[in-house]
C-alpha cells in the first residue's frame, strides 16, 4: 500500500515535470514591470483624483494639451491641432482636433463625442465618489460644446489664467463612450479599457497587477517602445525594494523610504534617479486656536525652523529646503520665509515670544500633531527635530501622533489641532494650486478665512488676510504674465508675514531601475527615465535591452 | 459565478456531506451536539459582527474624511456621507446592516473605489487560502513528525535539539524570519522569488476561475503558471509553516511520551512489534486528540500570522486587506471580513469536533 502511494506520487511529480518542459512558453514579449505601493482608486477620468490613477489615465489617454515628455513647463498640443484660440474676454477657448484620432479598438474620436464625454465631468462628476469635478471643472467651466466634428469650445465662468494647465489634467481626457456612459460613474470598468493615448489596459486585478499594451492607432509623439508594461502593486516598500534587487520587477517607482533608497544606491546593477518633485511637506497652523491665534507666537515659530538640519539629518540630502508654499521653479516663486525670518534665529523668536508675555519661566506650550502612518517613517524623525528646535527658545512642545483617519478628520472637521503636519502635491502646476487652497474658505484648517455663504473666498479674519485674499483673487484671473508674477511675489510676502502655513521641504522623488532599462535621450533626463518635476511618467519613453 | 462562491462550494459541499454522514451514522448524542453547535455558530457570528459594527463606529476617525483627505470640502464630505448611508441614525444603519447580513449582501467598500466587497473578497480570500493550507501542512508535518521523533528518542540529542527548535522557532518574529529567508534565498542565492503569488508575465497567460492560482493553472493545463505559483509559495509557506510548527512539536512530543508509557504500548513491545510501528502506528494515533484540538485553536493564530506573512511577501490576501481597511475605517469591509473569519473559525472548530468522534469511538457527546 505504502509502495503504491509512493509510486503514484513519483509518477505525478514526473508528469508535472514533463508537462512543464513540454509546455510552449508564452510568446516572448518585451515586458517592463513597474512596482508601486499605490493602489488604483478609480479609472474613470470624470472621477479619478489620485496621482497614480492620473498616471495610468494619462498613459492610456491623451488630452487636447499635454506636457512635453520630460518637461514640467512646456505645454504642447496633444490631440489638438494647435494651441487654443482664446477670446478677448478670456472666457472662450476653441480647439481644433487632429484628424484620425482613434481609441485602441479603432473607434474614431469626434468633437461631439469628446464634448459629450467631457460633459460627464460637469453633470455626473460631482456625484462620483472622488469628486474631481468640484475641484477642477465646476468652479471654472460653464459649458463644453462641439459646433462641428473637429471643433471643441470651452466657455468659462470667469477668465482663468491657468486654464491651459487645468486642461492638461486627467479629468479632461477623452474616455471611451462604451465603457463610460454619460449618466454613470464607472470607477472600475471591465478590461480592456481603451483610450486615445499610447497604451490601453488589457487586463487588471486590483492590488495585484495591471497590464498595458500599445494602442495600434496611436499617432502622437509618445509611441510605445516595448510590447507590454505591467504595473505590479506592493503593500510594503521593503518588499518592493527586495523585488527590484531580485529582478522580479524592472523599476521600483513610488514610494520607497529614504533609508531604502540609501540602501539601493549601493546595489550593483541598479540606478537610482532623483527627481526634484513637487511633493511638499508643511505645518498647518490653526489661526483661531490659542496660542497660534497670536501673530507673535506664529512668527516666533517660523523663526526657529532649521530646514537644513531636517534635510541633512533625516533625508540625508535627498530633499530640498522650502521657503514658500509656491515651490522653486513655479511662477513668481520667492524665498519669502527665509528673507523674512532668517531661521533659525533663537533671539528673534524669544523677542517675539516676550512681546506676548512668554519667557523662560512661562514657556509657550503647544501641541504638534502628526500622522505616523501616512507620510512615511521619516515624519516622526523630523517632527522630533522641530520639537528640539522650538525648545531651543521659550517653547514647550508636546508631540502627539494619531493615525491618519482620525487625524485628518479632526484637522479638516473644524476641531483642528494647533499645529499639524500635512503634505501637498499639485493638481495642476500653477502657484494658485499651492497658495489658494490654504487661504480660501477656511484654508483647509488654517482658518485665516471663515467659509461664507455666496463667497468663493470666505471671510478673512483680519486685514492682512483680506490683503492676501485680494492678491490671490487678482492673480487667479490676471492673464498678463509679468503682472501675475508680481501679484504672486506680493502674496507670498503677506503669506509669510501671516505664517498661514509653514513650508518645510520639497521631497525628491526617486525611481530605481535595473541596468537594462533606459529612458529616451530625446526628452529631458535619461537618468530619471524622462520624469520631470511634475512627476509625469510616460511609459512610452522606456526601452529594455536584453 | 464569483470565485469566492466557487471556493465556498468546493469547501462547503464536502463539509456538508461529511456533516450529513456523521449526522446520519452518529449517535443521538452526536446529532444533538451537531445541531447545538450549528445553532450556536449563527448567533456567535451575529454577536461578533454586531460588536464590530458598534466598535468601528465608536472609534475615532471617519471613513469619509479618511477617503477625501485634507482637500475634501464640507459639501463633498456631506455628499459622500449621504451616498454611503452614514447620515442615517445609528440604529437605522444597524437595521440595514442586519438585513444585509441575513441576505448575504456584503455591500460596497466605503473607501478607495467603493467596489462590491464580494468582488474584493473574491480576489483576496483565495490568496489567503492558498497560503494557509500549505502552511498548515508544513506546520503539521514538521510538528507531528518532529514531536513524535523527539518522544521516541527522549532525553537524547535529537530530543533536546527538537525541543530547542520548537522554542526558538515559536519565538521568532514572523516579519524578521520572513525577511531573512527573502535575503538568503532570494537576494543572496537567487533561488526563489521574494514577492507576489506568481510571475507577472506568466500571470497574463492565466485565466482565473477560482483565483487559487495552483488550481487554475492545473485546470487550464498551464504548467509554467503552476511552476511559478509553486515557486512563489515556497518562502511564505515555509515562513508561516515553520513558525507555527514549534507549538505542534511540543504538544505532540508530550502526548506521545505519555502514550508510550501506557500498558498497551508495553504489551505491544512485549509481543515483539517493531519500535517504529509501536511509535507511529500505535502511540501517535492515540496521542492525536490534543493535537487536533490545537489545530482548531491554531486557525485564528494562523489567520493572524497570515496578516504579517502576506505583508512581507506582498501576498494580496485577506490579512493585508483587513489591516488596510481598519486604518481607513472602512466599516463595511471590516464587518464583512470579521464575519467571514468568524464563520471560518467556527466551521473548522465544528469540523475538529467531528473528527474527534471519527478518530476515537470513546468520545461521547
Amino acid at each position: 500500500m505504502k509502495n503504491k502511494l509512493q509510486m503514484i506520487l513519483a509518477a505525478l511529480i514526473v508528469a508535472v515535470m514533463v508537462l512543464t518542459a513540454c509546455q510552449p512558453k508564452p510568446a516572448e514579449k518585451v515586458t517592463i514591470t513597474i512596482g508601486v505601493t499605490d493602489q488604483i482608486a478609480s479609472l474613470d477620468s470624470a472621477d479619478a483624483y489620485a496621482t497614480h490613477d492620473w498616471e495610468l489615465l494619462k498613459n492610456i489617454g491623451e488630452g487636447l494639451l499635454v506636457w512635453k515628455p520630460g518637461s514640467a513647463s512646456e505645454l504642447i498640443p496633444g490631440i489638438a491641432q494647435d494651441m487654443p484660440t482664446v477670446s478677448e474676454d478670456g472666457l472662450t477657448y476653441t480647439f481644433k482636433l487632429k484628424p484620425g484620432i482613434k481609441f485602441a479598438d479603432g473607434l474614431e474620436l469626434t468633437a461631439p463625442m469628446y464634448a459629450q464625454q467631457l460633459n460627464r465631468l460637469l453633470t455626473i462628476g460631482p456625484s462620483c465618489p472622488n469628486d474631481v469635478a468640484d475641484a477642477l471643472a465646476i468652479p471654472y467651466v460653464e459649458s463644453i460644446t462641439a459646433p462641428d466634428d473637429s471643433t471643441l469650445v470651452f466657455k468659462l465662468k470667469v477668465p482663468i489664467a491657468y486654464f491651459p494647465q487645468i486642461l492638461a489634467s486627467a479629468p479632461y481626457l477623452p474616455s471611451h463612450p462604451d465603457k463610460f456612459p454619460v449618466d454613470q460613474c464607472v470607477l472600475f470598468p471591465e478590461a480592456p479599457i481603451y483610450g486615445v493615448g499610447p497604451w490601453y489596459i488589457s487586463q487588471y486585478t486590483q492590488n495585484e497587477q495591471l497590464v498595458l499594451e500599445p494602442n495600434p492607432y496611436y499617432q502622437g509623439i509618445r509611441k510605445p517602445q516595448v510590447d507590454q508594461i505591467i504595473i505590479r502593486y506592493f503593500s510594503d516598500p521593503q518588499t518592493m525594494a527586495l523585488a527590484v534587487q531580485n529582478g522580479e520587477i524592472d523599476i521600483a517607482w513610488r514610494f520607497l523610504d529614504p533609508e531604502l533608497i540609501d540602501q539601493l544606491r549601493g546595489v550593483e546593477g541598479l540606478t537610482v534617479g532623483d527627481i526634484e518633485g513637487g511633493f511638499i511637506r508643511y505645518l498647518i497652523i490653526n489661526h483661531t486656536m490659542p496660542p497660534m491665534d497670536d501673530p507673535n507666537v506664529v512668527k516666533a515659530f517660523a523663526s526657529l525652523i532649521d530646514r537644513d538640519a531636517i534635510v541633512d539629518t533625516v533625508y540625508k540630502g535627498a530633499a530640498t529646503l522650502l521657503y514658500s508654499m509656491n515651490p522653486p521653479g513655479f511662477l513668481g516663486a520667492t524665498d519669502a520665509f527665509d528673507t523674512m525670518y532668517k531661521a533659525p534665529d533663537v533671539a528673534a523668536a524669544n523677542a517675539y515670544l516676550a512681546a506676548s508675555g512668554y519667557d523662560e519661566n512661562n514657556k509657550c506650550a503647544i501641541e504638534l500633531w502628526y500622522p505616523p502612518d501616512h507620510y512615511g517613517a521619516a515624519t516622526a524623525a523630523w517632527v522630533e527635530l522641530i520639537k528640539q528646535q522650538l525648545e531651543a527658545a521659550n517653547f514647550k512642545v508636546e508631540l502627539k501622533a494619531q493615525e491618519w483617519s482620525t487625524y485628518v478628520t479632526a484637522l479638516t472637521g473644524g476641531e483642528s489641532y494647533q499645529v499639524g503636519v500635512l503634505g501637498w502635491f499639485y493638481d495642476y502646476p500653477d502657484p494658485s494650486n499651492y497658495l489658494d487652497p490654504f487661504v480660501y474658505n477656511g484654508g483647509m484648517g488654517t482658518n485665516v478665512t471663515v467659509p461664507a455663504e455666496g463667497s468663493p473666498y470666505g471671510q478673512p479674519i483680519n486685514e492682512k488676510a483680506q490683503q492676501l485674499v485680494d492678491l490671490l483673487a487678482q492673480a487667479d484671473v490676471e492673464t498678463d504674465l509679468d503682472a501675475r508674477t508680481e501679484l504672486y511675489r506680493q502674496a507670498q510676502d503677506v503669506y509669510a508675514d501671516l505664517v498661514v502655513t509653514l513650508p518645510i521641504i520639497i521631497l525628491s522623488e526617486h525611481i530605481t531601475y535595473r541596468s537594462n532599462i533606459h529612458g529616451s535621450p530625446e526628452y529631458g533626463s535619461v537618468e530619471t527615465l524622462n520624469i520631470a518635476t511634475n512627476l509625469e511618467f510616460n511609459y512610452s519613453m522606456l526601452t529594455k535591452t536584453p | 459565478m464569483k470565485p469566492i462562491s466557487f471556493i465556498l462550494l468546493i469547501l462547503g459541499v464536502p463539509l456538508a456531506l461529511m456533516l450529513l454522514y456523521v449526522f446520519l451514522k452518529g449517535s443521538m448524542g452526536l446529532r444533538k451536539y451537531i445541531l447545538t453547535r450549528i445553532a450556536l455558530t449563527l448567533p456567535m457570528v451575529f454577536i461578533l459582527a454586531s460588536l464590530v459594527f458598534f466598535i468601528m463606529r465608536v472609534l475615532p476617525g471617519d471613513p469619509v474624511r479618511s477617503a477625501l483627505g485634507p482637500r475634501g470640502t464640507a459639501e463633498q464630505a456631506e455628499h459622500m456621507r449621504q451616498a454611503l448611508g452614514l447620515d442615517k441614525p445609528l440604529l437605522v444603519q444597524y437595521g440595514i446592516f442586519l438585513k444585509d447580513m441575513v441576505t448575504f449582501n456584503f455591500g460596497n467598500s466605503m473607501v478607495g473605489g467603493h467596489r462590491p466587497i464580494i468582488d474584493e473578497m473574491s480576489e483576496r480570500f483565495p490568496a489567503t487560502l492558498e497560503l494557509i493550507i500549505p502552511s498548515s501542512i508544513v506546520a503539521l508535518v514538521i510538528g507531528i513528525w518532529g514531536g513524535t521523533w523527539a518522544a521516541a528518542r527522549r532525553k537524547t540529542i535529537v530530543d533536546y535539539s527538537l525541543r530547542l527548535y520548537s522554542v526558538i522557532i515559536y519565538s521568532l518574529p514572523i516579519f524578521w524570519f520572513g525577511l531573512m529567508l527573502q535575503l538568503l534565498f532570494g537576494i543572496r542565492f537567487k533561488l526563489l522569488p521574494v514577492a507576489g503569488r506568481i510571475d507577472p508575465v506568466i500571470r497574463t497567460t492565466l485565466q482565473p476561475v477560482t483565483n487559487l492560482y495552483m488550481i487554475d493553472s492545473i485546470l487550464s493545463g498551464n504548467w509554467p503558471a503552476l511552476a511559478s505559483a509553486l515557486s512563489h509559495l515556497v518562502l511564505p509557506t515555509i515562513t508561516l509553516g515553520l513558525v507555527l510548527s514549534g507549538v505542534f512539536v511540543r504538544i505532540t512530543r508530550i502526548n506521545v511520551i505519555e502514550t508510550l508509557q501506557a500498558d498497551y504500548i508495553a504489551a505491544a513491545r512485549a509481543r515483539g512489534i517493531r519500535e517504529r510501528v509501536v511509535v507511529y502506528g500505535h502511540a501517535l494515533k492515540n496521542a492525536m486528540i490534543p493535537v487536533i484540538t490545537l489545530i482548531g485553536l491554531q486557525v485564528a493564530i494562523l489567520l493572524a500570522g497570515a496578516v504579517l506573512t502576506e505583508t512581507i511577501f506582498n501576498w494580496p490576501g485577506m490579512g493585508g486587506y483587513l489591516v488596510q481597511r481598519i486604518s481607513a475605517r472602512d466599516y463595511t469591509a471590516v464587518q464583512s471580513v470579521i464575519a467571514m473569519f468568524a464563520l471560518l473559525v467556527a466551521l473548522i472548530s465544528l469540523l475538529v469536533d467531528l473528527i474527534y468522534s471519527l478518530l476515537d469511538p470513546r468520545v461521547r457527546y
